[in-house]
C-alpha cells in the first residue's frame, strides 16, 4: 500500500532485530520465540482440548498479521499468486502441490519429534546454548542442504 | 489477557521481520540451501550473536519476568529423537522450502500454496501426537510449560 520498505530488508537489520525480539519474549514472559509450539496450541484449541496456552494462539495469529502488515501495507502490496516460483519453473501445479504437502508434513512431523523447528531450536535453543539445539540445528542444516542437492540432480540442475 | 496481547505483538513483529527479509518465499530458502547466497545464514547467525550474550547476561544477573516468573533458560543434552527429528525436519524443509512461521507469512503475502503447506505442517505434528499417546506435545525447542506461571 505505502511502499516504504525495500523488497528485501538486508540480513544485518532483520537478524539483529530477531535477536532482540528473542530476548524480548524471554524478558517479558520467559518463553522462546518458537513457531511449532504455536501450531500445536492452535490445533489443540480448534479441537477444544484442555490446558491450551491461549496466548500462543494469539501469537500464531500475530505471525500472519505481521506478515500482512509488511507484505500488503508497508510494501506496495503483493498480488495473489501460487508462490514457489523456482519450483513452478520446473514442475506443473499438480506435482508441486503434492511435493509441498509431503514436504510440509515431513517437516511438521520432524519438528514434533525434535521438539522444535528453525525458530525453537535453530534460533532460541542455540541462543540459550543448549547442546541438544546445536545438534538439531546442525542435523537439519545438513539434511536440508543434501536434500536440495538431490533435488537439483533429480531435475538435471534446473531446480 | 495482557499475555494474549504480548503474544499477538511478538507474533506480529516476528512475522513482520520474516516478511521483511523475504523468508516466506520459497526462492529465498531454496537459494540459501543451494548455497547460492549467504544472507539467510548470516541473518540467523546475527540473530544468535545478538541474543545469546544478552540472554547469558540476564541469566547471570537473574530477573523476575512480568508474565513468566523467574527468568530461566533451559539446556539439555542431545538424544536420539533430536537427531531423528532434526534429520526429517531438514528434508521436509528443503522440499517444502518453508517452515512453520514463514508458511503463515507466505499466505499473508498472497502465495496460495502456503495454504497447502500449513495443513501439511498440522498433519505432521498431529501424526506425532497420535504416536505419543494423544498427549499435546510441546514443540518449542528447549522448553518448559508453555503456559507461563505468575499472573
Amino acid at each position: 500500500m505505502f511502499d516504504v520498505l525495500p523488497d528485501r530488508v538486508p540480513w544485518y537489520i532483520v537478524g539483529p532485530g530477531l535477536g532482540f525480539l528473542i530476548v524480548g519474549l524471554f524478558v517479558m514472559a520467559n518463553q522462546p520465540l518458537g513457531a511449532s509450539g504455536a501450531y500445536v496450541q492452535t490445533s489443540g484449541l480448534l479441537r477444544r482440548r484442555d490446558g491450551i496456552a491461549v496466548w500462543r494462539v494469539w501469537y500464531f495469529v500475530g505471525m500472519f498479521v505481521g506478515g500482512l502488515m509488511v507484505t500488503q501495507v508497508l510494501r506496495e502490496g503483493s498480488e495473489v499468486r501460487s508462490g514457489y516460483d523456482a519450483l513452478r519453473d520446473v514442475l506443473p501445479l499438480g506435482p508441486t502441490i503434492v511435493l509441498v504437502f509431503a514436504g510440509a508434513t515431513l517437516l511438521g512431523y520432524g519438528a514434533a519429534v525434535a521438539g522444535g523447528c528453525t525458530s525453537g531450536h535453530g534460533l532460541c535453543g542455540t541462543a540459550q546454548r543448549s547442546p541438544a539445539s546445536f545438534a538439531v540445528t546442525a542435523t537439519f542444516m545438513t539434511t536440508a542442504i543434501l536434500t536440495t542437492l538431490v533435488l537439483r540432480f533429480a531435475t538435471g540442475g534446473d531446480l | 489477557m495482557k499475555l494474549n496481547l504480548i503474544g499477538l505483538l511478538f507474533g506480529a513483529l516476528f512475522g513482520g521481520l520474516l516478511a521483511g527479509a523475504q523468508l516466506h518465499e520459497y526462492d529465498t530458502i531454496h537459494a540459501m540451501l543451494r548455497l547460492d547466497e549467504p544472507d539467510v545464514f548470516l541473518l540467523m547467525g546475527s540473530a544468535i550473536a545478538v541474543s545469546a550474550p544478552l540472554l547469558w547476561l540476564i541469566e547471570r544477573r537473574g530477573m523476575k519476568t512480568p508474565f513468566g516468573g523467574e527468568f530461566s533458560l533451559s539446556r539439555s543434552m542431545p538424544q536420539r529423537h533430536h537427531i531423528k527429528g532434526g534429520a526429517l525436519f531438514g528434508i521436509g524443509w528443503a522440499i517444502a522450502g518453508t517452515c512453520p512461521a514463514p508458511a503463515l507469512v507466505m499466505v499473508s503475502s498472497g502465495a496460495l500454496l502456503g495454504l497447502i503447506a500449513i495443513p501439511g505442517i498440522f498433519l505432521g505434528l498431529h501424526i506425532h501426537e497420535r504416536e505419543s499417546q494423544n498427549q499435546l506435545h510441546v514443540g518449542d525447542g528447549e522448553h518448559r510449560n508453555l503456559q507461563p506461571t505468575g499472573k
